[in-house]
């Protein structure tokens, strides 16, 4: 951990203000990105990243700063999710499916999705880019939380197998042979949309 | 090598973890079969299609959190807090006391006894 965070940390265990702020203007998109992910819901991810840094805060005295205050964070988060999953897996009828990815959550004013943003002008490649994120979307909701957890953290949020390791507490030979499998059955998913 | 095989390999192909030789056989396989050519090719861009998947927080993140926290604790949370209790160095105050035993203990040790009158 560097210097800059420790002094963060420290000032976030003495409830400054002020670093509580930094923390989730600096992390907020981290985890709000690896949640919404997750759980393929808008409306969910915006809950589940609020617990995220409540949890964060209230718990800040136990981190002993043994592993990267990002791999914490990261932890916290993937936990939370795994545990709104199984939650919404039990009650069907909530929010838990998956909504067209990019879209605008309820009173949220719509957002170009991240395969679009700043890269391409035009409203049919909008559209198709928008389309290809709700498909990748669609396959990643289509993996099991565990093998999900893996292609995000590794693909998405472009983690180390350290930093992935740290974080679920597998092996490197597990996350490698899963997050293959998981990677394939992407591509199959994706496959099959496009043939 | 046969298409499974050369399929189980793409993530560490791609990864840049796969060793020699096997890097070089994949490569030799790939050289020859246009199957997992176009198989590699469509790993390759769900990879970087799942790399560009970045949504940010809403521009609210901040002040929900901070509703939420001021809720739940009645606004304890970030109220000022006696620094008297919470900042106590234990550390120093034993160090202190070890130190004050030490030398009361030598000032006994070595000091003249007081009120002992000497014998006649």
């Amino acid at each position: 951990m560097s210097l800059a965070e420790r002094l963060l940390i420290g000032r976030l265990r003495d409830r400054d203000p002020s670093a509580f702020e930094e923390i989730v203007r600096r992390y907020g998109d981290k985890v709000f990105n690896l949640v919404y992910r997750m759980l393929g819901n808008r409306h969910e991810a915006e809950d589940i990243t609020q617990e995220v840094f409540i949890t964060v805060f209230k718990t800040v005295e136990t981190f002993r700063g043994e592993a990267k205050f990002t791999t914490w964070l990261l932890r916290i988060a993937a936990n939370q999710s795994k545990n709104r999953i199984k939650y919404l897996a039990r009650r069907p009828t909530d929010t838990g499916d998956v909504e067209e990815a990019g879209g605008p959550g309820p009173g949220q004013p719509a957002t170009p999705g991240p395969i679009a943003h700043g890269q391409i002008d035009g409203p049919d490649i909008l559209m198709e880019a928008a389309e290809l994120e709700s498909l990748m979307q669609k396959a990643i909701a289509s993996l099991d939380e565990e093998h999900r957890l893996l292609v995000i953290l590794r693909d998405v949020e472009e983690l180390s197998y350290q930093e992935i390791g740290e974080i679920t507490g597998l092996p490197e030979g597990t996350i490698k042979s899963r997050l293959h499998r998981a990677r394939m059955a992407i591509k199959e998913e994706l496959d099959r949309h496009t043939r | 090598m046969d298409h499974k095989q050369a399929q189980d390999e793409f993530s560490d192909y791609l990864d840049g973890t796969l060793a020699q030789p096997a890097r070089a056989e994949l490569d030799q396989h790939l050289a020859v079969c246009i199957q997992c050519r176009t198989e590699l090719a469509k790993f390759r861009q769900t990879l970087g299609s799942l790399g560009r998947l970045k949504q940010t927080a809403p521009a609210t993140l901040l002040t929900d959190v901070k509703q939420q926290i001021y809720r739940r604790s009645r606004g304890r949370f970030f109220a000022p807090r006696w620094k008297l209790f919470g900042r106590i160095p234990f550390e120093w105050i034993s160090l202190a006391t070890i130190i004050a035993m030490l030398v009361y203990y030598l000032a006994i040790l070595h000091g003249s006894p007081t009120g002992v009158r000497p014998a006649p």
